[in-house]
């Protein structure tokens, strides 16, 4: 989970999400980095959702002092 | 507009009034007062955080900056905000686990404990004191230039950033850190209110989203892609800007405290999933506005389209709703911000609990009138101030982390070289040193800088006892 966040924020960063000073393809009218930037901010806090389901913290055995 | 300025804000002032008085008690202890019992449920967790993150640099700040640079703007905000809920939940568990076994007097406290150096603690406080000041005056100026603009002539921007300044001091005084939490759950929900409504109304301008950005084409299609027009959202800006607000929850005091005063780090987790959701639903509005003001505003300054925006081309009630949800945006943050100073600084001193706190008192008190002083002499774009913030806090992260994390006592050199790179930041700032080094930006290379010093520095630790 983590490393596929970190991919994620990585890929960003890279021709492959913020091309430089293009906007196509569109989707319904949206332009490129708009609509890519969109998904990645959806899937990270989908992740965090799914993070949470698996993480230690969730058993509270720390939270009881 | 002005009579429903007034409704809204003797509501407004109303709540205010009643969640400070229901927060009072008159023998509440300093843990009671400044970290609310360290016993937040979820729903005002997520109001408090949210509250805390998206102020006037989300409500005025983020339009401007759709309107300047286009699309990236989402990039540098929403998708950064993405990362950084992911982030709490991991760094969440680890520095609860830190303060069950150190307690928590403020984050410099908690550092200097971990390092057992107080000097870690000097330069945490020092770097939050040199960065959240600028960007609580630039709060504070930008609720004073709208009020100017929706009360035109009726008290100078001194008079209305220093009544801001007092409502603040004195809802927080009689309330302690409780009545800031409730505030702030009012304000989180008002600012989502106030800027849909807005946002809604700018975007029925276009007939859509699609129209929107057709309409944007035609003006600027550099808007429509990175690193826009001015070149300013470029893949390092954006990168830095990234692990900036990464670093948010750990070198920001008031986000910090508010993770640690959270009832559990179930609770904790849950905030940070729904923290990710508010801050995409809050985030979205604006880039309706902003591009309204791409359009219809292209060539005017902040002010003119501010007052437009929000303002003029609104209906009465709905302008009154922005004027008001703008107070309580920048209310919360400042007051959040301030406090969390407060905060800090009593996690520095020593004496008795009634001295401590007197002194926390009075140091609230001076970091108030040091921003508003700072808020009539500051002139700058809100989000880049923020964001400058966001950086010069961030320098400290490896440091904080690193304290968070080990269980080894850290060599001393970690705290000189966070020390050193916080002087070459400010240095940098300031155009004596450059503002990028071997092709990197500045930020960038320190925060790699002291990430690898970090690093070396838990290597050459040694095991702690405790």
């Amino acid at each position: 989970m983590i490393s596929v966040s970190v991919l994620l924020c990585i890929i960003t960063f890279t021709p492959l999400v913020t091309p430089y000073g293009i906007y196509k393809p569109m989707l319904f009218g949206v332009p490129y980095t708009m609509w890519m930037g969109v998904i990645i901010t959806v899937l990270l806090v989908l992740f965090t959702y799914l993070g949470t389901k698996v993480h230690p913290g969730m058993g509270g055995e720390e939270d009881e002092a | 507009m002005i009579f429903w300025i007034w409704v809204f804000g003797a509501m407004y002032v109303a709540l205010l009034v009643f969640v400070s008085v229901k927060s009072f008690k008159k023998d509440r202890s300093a843990e009671d007062f400044m970290l609310a019992g360290s016993n937040v449920g979820l729903i005002l967790g997520v109001l408090t955080y949210a509250a805390a993150l998206f102020s006037t640099f989300t409500f005025l700040g983020m339009p401007d900056f759709f309107r300047l640079h286009g699309i990236g703007a989402w990039i540098f905000l929403a998708l950064s905000d993405g990362a950084m809920v992911f982030f709490i939940v991991w760094f969440g568990y680890h520095i609860r686990k830190k303060v069950k076994q150190f307690g928590f007097k403020g984050v410099a406290g908690l550092i200097a404990k971990s390092y057992g150096n107080k000097w870690a603690g000097y330069i945490i406080f020092l770097s939050a004191f040199l960065f959240l000041i600028p960007y609580v005056g630039i709060q504070i100026q930008g609720i004073s230039i709208f009020m100017n603009a929706a009360f035109p002539g009726s008290l100078p921007s001194w008079g209305w950033a220093t009544l801001i300044v007092v409502v603040m001091l004195v809802y927080s005084e009689v309330g302690g850190f409780k009545a800031i939490i409730y505030s702030d759950a009012i304000q989180g929900l008002l600012l989502m209110v106030v800027i849909w409504i807005i946002g809604a109304s700018c975007l029925s301008y276009f007939g859509g989203i699609d129209k929107m950005f057709e309409a944007v084409r035609q003006v600027d299609e550099k808007l429509l892609s990175t690193p826009g027009p001015k070149g300013l959202l470029s893949t390092q800006f954006l990168l830095a800007s990234l692990i900036a607000i990464v670093m948010i929850p750990v070198s920001q005091p008031q986000f910090t405290t508010r993770i640690i005063v959270m009832k559990s780090t179930k609770s904790v987790h849950y905030m940070a999933v729904s923290l990710g959701v508010f801050a995409m639903l809050v985030i979205t509005p604006t880039i309706f506005i902003g591009f309204y003001g791409a359009v219809k505003y292209a060539d005017v300054g902040r002010e003119e389209f501010f007052a437009n925006a929000f303002l003029y081309d609104q209906p009465g009630f709905v302008a009154a709703l922005a004027v008001i949800g703008l107070i309580a945006a920048g209310l919360s943050t400042t007051n959040a911000q301030i406090f969390a100073l407060g905060s800090e600084l009593r996690g520095l001193l020593k004496g008795s609990e009634k001295s401590v706190m007197l002194k926390t008192k009075i140091g609230i008190f001076a970091f108030s009138i040091i921003a508003l002083v700072f808020s009539l002499l500051v002139s700058d774009q809100i989000v880049l101030l923020a964001r400058v913030s966001f950086a010069g806090t961030g320098i400290m992260g490896p440091m904080i982390l690193l304290g968070v994390l080990s269980d080894r006592k850290v060599p001393p050199f970690v705290i000189f070289v966070s020390g050193v790179g916080l002087v070459v930041f400010l240095l940098s700032l300031a155009g004596i040193l450059p503002s990028e080094i071997y092709g990197l930006r500045m930020d960038l290379f320190l925060f790699i800088v002291l990430c690898l010093s970090a690093i070396l520095g838990y290597i050459f630790g040694k095991k702690s006892s405790t």
